[in-house]
C-alpha cells in the first residue's frame, strides 16, 4: 500500500472530486459539529439548483473530547465532505474510484455498504444511506438527503463524508490517531494534542455555564433579528453559534433532560426558518445556479 | 414449458429487510402463476443489491376461456314485438358483439364471449413492474431528481422470457439482458440467457445468488476458522441472518482483540461484538470466551490481512472505550447513583427514575420482599446512569447486576438486578421484575398510553407477558399473588384496574394457549384467573386430563343439561322438606355428600379427583331427569328443584365451566 499522510489524503480527495466537476469550497469559519452544517451543504441541498462541492470541515464535538488521551477519540476531527446534487446514478462507483485514487486495491479489501440512516433533530433534517465499512471499519457516511429544515428535497443530494483521521490511521497502520503523519516528518500529535487537551479541559471543566446560557439567548435573538430583516445567511451563522453553545453546555453537563428537548427545539426552529427563508430568497433571485429539475 | 427470469439491480438493501421482501414477492408471484394453472414454480433469490426470481414450468399462453357478460334486463332488452331495443344494441356495441352471441341469462340478457388467452410473456410484462414497484419497504427513499420512492435507487433490470428479452420498465428504467458481477471483485457486464446461466455466470463473477448457500459456505468457513484456534464460533442465528445479506461473495475472516480486554465483563464483550460489530465470538473447548472472533467479509479471502487488521482495529477501539467506561463507572458505587436518578426522566407524566424506584421498592415490600429483594429494588435502575449503559443501552440490568456482584452484593441482590428484563433466577428477582413491570403498566395505562392494534411503543404487552410468566413459576420463585392483587398494589384508579384486568386476561389466554387447547383455557378461566395463575394452570391441566377420560361425556352432558335447565337461576339453597320423589331426595343427599368431598378436593387443589367425583353423580342425575319433572306449574317446587340442580352444577364451578369444552363424540365410542 502506498504511503498516505493526513495531508496527502486531503489533497488526493480534493483533486479527485475537483476533476469530477466539484467546486472546492473552504471550511466554514465557525465552530460546527459536522460538514453537514456548512451552508454549502445544509442550505445548498434546498431547492432545484444543481450543486457539486467538496471541502474539508473541522468538526467540533465537545462531548467526544478525551484530553488527547484516547488513541481513537477526538473533540475536533476533520471531515472531507462531498455533495452531489442531483445524486448521479453512478455515485457509489465514483466513491469507490475515490478509494482507488487514494491507493486502495479494492480486490484485496472488504468494502461493504451497511444501512445507516442519518437524522439531525437540530436541523430538522434526515436522510437514508449507509455507513461504508472498509475491512470492518467505518470510514465514510453516505447519505441521500431526503429532508432539510423540514422541507422535502427534490432533487436529492448525495452526501459523502469521509472521516479523515480514521482513514489515515487505517491506511498508514497507526494504532493511535496522534501517531499518524500530517505530512512527511510531522506527526498529528505534536500539531493537535495540545488543542485536544485544552479544549477538553475547557468544555468539560472550565466553560462558564452562566455565560453560555446568556450567549445562547443572545445568539438566538440575533439570529431572529437577522431573519426578520431577511438576512438569511447571517441568521444561519447565529443559528450555528447557538448550536455550538448548546453542545458546549451539554458537554459541561449543564443541560438536564427536560432542558435538552427545549434547547434542541429552539435551535431547530431557527434552522427551519433559515431553510425556508433561504429557499424563498433563492427563488426571488431566480435560482442563479440554474435548475436541475427542468 | 416456458421460463421467465427477472433481476432488479439496486444499491445495497438493508440486510434485515430481505427475508420479508423475498417472502412477500414469493407470495405475490405464486398467486400470479397460480392463475396460469399448471404446475408453475417460483424461485426468489436476493443478494445485498439484487432481487432476482425465476418462474418455471410456465405455459406459453393463458388458456382460452369463455366469459359471460350480464346485460340489461330482458324486459328492457326487447320491445313488445320482440325486437332489440336501444338498450340491447348499446350493450352489444359496447361488447363488440352481434345479436347471435346473446344467450339466455334468466331475467337478464347474457352475452357469451370467447376470450383468447394472452401470451404469458405479455401478462408478465404488465404484471411484474406492478408487483416490484408495489413492494412496501419499511423505509423508502428518493434519489436523483426525486421522482420515485423505493428502497434504494434502481440501476438495471433483466427480463427474459425463454431466453428472449421481454421488455418492461420499472420507475422509468428500461429492462435489458445484462447485469454486472461483484462490485469490486468482478465489476464487469454479464449477458444473461436463462436462470441457470445467470446463477453460473454470476458465480464466476464472484456473486453467489442463493442466500442459503452463502450462509452454508460461511458457516463451514466459520467452523474451520474456529477449529484453527481450537475453538468454536458462537451459534447465533441473528448474525447469520445478517451476514447472508451483507455479502455477495460469502467470506469470513478471523481476527483477534487484545487479551487485556478479556478482563472486561463477558456480556460487554459479547454485546460489542454481536450487536455493534456484527461479529461472532469464538469460545474455547471449556466454553470460555477467547480473544479471537469472526467477521463477515464480502471477499474470497484476506491475503494481505487487511480485513483481519481492520476488524481488530475497530474492535480494540470499541473495547478501549468500554474499558474506559467500566473503569470510570467502578469509581462510584451503585448506591451513590440514586440521587442522579432524579435527573433521569422515566416518562414526562410519570416522573423520574428516582420516583419509579421508590414505587418499585414499595410494591416489593408489600409483596413481602426481604432485605435482599429491597436492596435489589433500590439499586435496580442505578445502572441507567452509568457510562456503560449510556453507551450500550441493551445491557441495562445486566450491567447493574455485574457491578452489584463486583461490589460484593449477595446472589439474591445482584441476580435480581441482572435479570430484571429477563426471566429471573431468584425470588428477589421475581419480586423486582413484577414490581417494575406492574408499575410501568399501571403508569402508562393511567396516562392513556395503552397499546392499540399493532402499536405498542412502550412494549407493554411484553411487560404483561413477563408478569404472567413469572406468576406461573412454581419453584423457589413462586410468588403467591394474583394479578388482581398485584394491580391493586400499583393503582387505585378503578378504570385503570378494569382496563389492566382485561389486558391481562388476553395475555394469560395467549400464553396458556401455547400449551393448552383454547377450549380448555376458556373453560378454566371461567373458574376465575385473577386470583392465582398457578391455580389456573392446575385447573386447566385437570380439565385437559379429564377430557381424555371415557366418562368425560357424562360430566359434560350433566353440566350442559344443568346449565340449560337452570339458565338464569342462581339460588342453590334447597328446602329438603319440599322434595317429593325418592330420586330427588337421593340426589340431594348425594349432592351434599359429593359436594362436600369436591369442596375439600378443590380446597386442596386436587382438581382431577374433584372432577372425577363429579362424574360419579352422573348416573343419579340421569335418573333424576328420567323420574322428576323440573318444569312443573307449582313455582316453589320448580324453583326448589332448580336450586337442587344448581347446587349439583356449582360443585365444580370453581374449577371451570366444563360446558366450554368442545368434543367430538365419536372419540368416546
Amino acid at each position: 500500500m502506498s504511503r498516505v499522510t493526513f495531508q496527502s489524503l486531503i489533497l488526493t480527495l480534493q483533486n479527485f472530486w475537483a476533476e469530477r466537476g466539484c467546486l472546492i469550497e473552504t471550511p466554514l469559519d465557525l465552530e460546527v459539529g459536522a460538514g453537514t452544517m456548512h451552508p454549502a451543504t445544509y442550505l445548498r441541498v434546498l431547492g432545484p439548483e444543481p450543486w457539486n462541492v467538496g471541502y474539508v470541515q473541522p468538526s467540533r464535538r465537545p462531548a467526544d473530547g478525551r484530553y488527547g488521551d484516547n488513541p481513537f477519540r477526538l473533540g475536533k476531527h476533520y471531515q472531507f465532505q462531498v455533495i452531489l446534487k442531483p445524486s448521479p446514478l453512478e455515485v457509489q462507483g465514483l466513491y469507490l474510484d475515490s478509494l482507488r485514487a487514494i491507493g486502495l486495491d479494492l480486490t484485496k479489501h472488504d468494502i461493504r455498504f451497511e444501512e445507516d440512516n442519518w437524522e439531525s433533530p437540530t436541523l430538522g433534517a434526515w436522510g437514508v444511506g449507509w455507513q461504508i465499512l472498509l475491512d470492518g471499519m467505518e470510514i465514510t457516511q453516505f447519505t441521500y438527503f431526503q429532508q432539510a429544515g423540514g422541507i422535502d428535497l427534490a432533487p436529492i443530494s448525495a452526501e459523502i463524508t469521509y472521516g479523515l483521521e480514521r482513514l489515515t490511521m487505517f491506511l498508514s497502520r497507526k494504532a493511535s490517531v496522534f501517531d499518524i503523519e500530517w505530512t512527511d516528518g510531522v506527526a498529528y500529535g505534536p500539531v493537535r494534542q495540545q488543542d485536544e487537551f485544552e479544549f477538553s479541559k475547557y468544555y468539560f471543566e472550565v466553560a462558564d455555564i452562566d455565560l453560555h446560557w446568556k450567549l445562547l439567548d443572545a445568539y438566538e435573538s440575533e439570529a431572529r433579528r437577522c431573519l426578520d430583516a431577511k438576512l438569511v445567511l447571517p441568521g444561519y451563522d447565529f443559528t450555528l453559534k447557538c448550536s455550538h453553545v448548546f453542545n458546549t453546555l451539554d458537554a459541561r453537563g449543564a443541560i438536564s433532560v427536560t432542558e435538552r428537548v427545549g434547547v434542541i427545539k429552539r435551535v431547530r426552529d431557527l434552522a427551519v426558518r433559515c431553510a425556508q427563508q433561504y429557499l424563498a430568497s433563492r427563488e426571488e433571485l431566480g435560482f442563479p445556479l440554474g435548475r436541475a429539475d427542468v | 414449458m416456458s421460463e421467465y427470469f427477472f433481476e432488479l439491480l439496486t444499491e445495497e438493501i438493508p440486510a434485515w429487510m430481505h427475508d420479508t421482501a423475498a417472502a412477500t414477492l414469493t407470495q405475490r408471484l405464486t398467486k400470479l402463476v397460480e392463475e396460469f394453472g399448471g404446475e408453475a414454480c417460483v424461485c426468489v433469490n436476493t443478494t445485498p443489491r439484487r432481487i432476482a426470481f425465476m418462474l418455471g414450468k410456465l405455459p406459453e399462453r393463458e388458456a382460452d376461456r369463455e366469459l359471460e357478460v350480464k346485460g340489461p334486463p330482458k324486459k328492457a332488452a326487447y320491445d313488445a314485438s320482440g325486437n332489440p331495443t336501444q338498450a340491447l344494441n348499446g350493450f352489444l356495441k359496447k361488447n363488440n358483439a352481434t345479436i347471435d352471441r346473446v344467450v339466455d341469462g334468466g331475467d337478464y340478457v347474457m352475452l357469451r364471449r370467447q376470450i383468447t388467452g394472452r401470451g404469458i410473456d405479455e401478462i408478465l410484462r404488465e404484471q411484474v413492474p406492478q408487483i416490484i414497484e408495489g413492494i412496501r419497504w419499511p423505509k423508502m427513499m428518493r434519489w436523483g431528481k426525486g421522482e420515485h420512492s423505493y428502497i434504494r435507487p434502481i440501476h438495471s433490470i433483466v427480463s427474459l422470457f425463454d431466453g428472449r428479452h421481454a421488455p418492461l420498465a420499472i420507475f422509468g428504467v428500461q429492462s435489458g439482458t445484462t447485469t454486472v458481477g461483484h462490485r469490486t471483485l468482478a465489476p464487469r457486464k454479464i449477458e444473461v440467457t436463462s436462470y441457470n446461466d445467470y446463477v453460473n455466470r454470476l458465480e464466476l463473477a464472484r456473486v453467489v445468488v442463493d442466500a442459503m448457500r452463502r450462509r452454508h459456505v460461511m458457516a463451514e468457513r466459520a467452523r474451520i476458522l474456529g477449529n484453527e484456534v481450537g475453538g468454536t464460533p458462537s451459534i447465533d442465528a441473528s448474525i447469520w441472518a445478517q451476514w447472508q445479506y451483507l455479502t455477495e461473495y460469502p467470506g469470513v475472516v478471523r481476527a483477534e482483540f487484545r487479551r487485556e480486554y478479556l478482563a472486561l465483563p463477558e456480556e460487554v464483550l459479547v454485546t460489542v461484538m454481536r450487536v455493534h460489530q456484527k461479529q461472532l465470538p469464538i469460545r474455547d473447548a471449556a466454553g470460555k470466551l477467547t480473544n479471537s472472533f469472526l467477521a463477515v467479509l464480502d471477499n474470497e479471502g484476506d491475503p494481505e490481512g487487511n480485513a483481519a487488521y481492520g476488524n481488530s482495529f475497530v474492535t480494540n477501539a470499541r473495547f478501549a472505550d468500554a474499558k474506559f467506561f467500566y473503569e470510570t463507572d467502578r469509581k462510584r458505587k451503585l448506591a451513590d447513583r440514586l440521587e442522579q436518578l432524579e435527573h433521569l426522566q422515566f416518562q414526562e407524566k410519570l416522573g423520574n427514575y428516582a420516583e419509579k424506584t421508590k414505587r418499585i421498592e414499595r410494591i416489593v415490600r408489600e409483596l413481602g420482599g426481604d432485605a435482599d429483594a429491597l436492596t435489589a429494588a433500590r439499586l435496580s435502575k442505578t445502572d441507567l446512569v452509568t457510562e456503560m449503559v449510556k453507551e450500550f443501552t441493551d445491557l441495562q440490568g445486566q450491567i447493574g447486576g455485574i457491578y452489584a456482584r463486583e461490589e460484593g452484593h449477595p446472589d439474591a441482590v445482584w441476580q435480581a438486578i441482572y435479570d430484571q428484563y429477563a426471566l429471573p433466577r431468584t425470588m428477589s428477582g421475581a419480586l423486582v421484575s413484577l414490581a417494575d413491570r406492574i408499575d410501568t403498566l399501571a403508569g402508562f395505562f393511567s396516562i392513556g398510553a395503552k397499546p392499540t392494534g399493532s402499536k405498542d411503543p412502550f412494549a407493554l404487552r411484553r411487560a404483561a407477558q413477563g408478569i404472567v410468566q413469572i406468576l406461573l413459576l412454581r419453584d423457589q420463585r413462586e410468588v403467591k399473588v394474583g394479578i388482581e392483587q398485584l394491580i391493586d398494589l400499583a393503582t387505585s384508579d378503578q378504570q385503570v384496574k378494569a382496563d389492566l384486568l382485561a389486558f391481562f386476561a388476553e395475555r394469560v389466554k395467549t400464553i396458556l394457549e401455547q400449551t393448552f387447547a383454547y377450549d380448555e383455557v376458556a373453560a378454566a378461566m371461567e373458574g376465575g384467573w385473577a386470583a392465582s395463575l398457578t391455580d389456573l394452570s392446575d385447573r386447566v391441566e385437570a380439565l385437559r386430563a379429564v377430557r381424555e377420560d371415557a366418562n368425560f361425556l357424562s360430566i359434560l352432558d350433566s353440566a350442559k343439561r344443568i346449565a340449560n335447565i337452570t339458565a338464569g337461576h342462581d339460588a342453590t339453597k334447597v328446602d329438603a322438606s319440599r322434595l317429593e320423589h325418592d330420586t330427588e331426595k337421593r340426589l340431594n343427599d348425594l349432592a351434599d355428600l359429593v359436594g362436600g368431598q369436591i369442596d375439600e378436593l378443590v380446597a386442596a387443589r386436587n382438581y382431577r379427583p374433584a372432577l372425577e367425583s363429579f362424574a360419579a353423580l352422573a348416573p343419579e342425575l340421569e335418573k333424576f331427569f328420567d323420574d322428576v319433572m323440573v318444569m312443573v306449574d307449582d313455582e316453589s317446587v320448580r324453583r326448589n328443584r332448580m336450586s337442587l340442580l344448581r347446587k349439583v352444577g356449582n360443585a365444580v364451578k370453581k374449577i371451570g365451566d366444563v360446558t366450554k369444552i368442545v368434543v367430538d363424540r365419536r372419540d368416546y365410542k
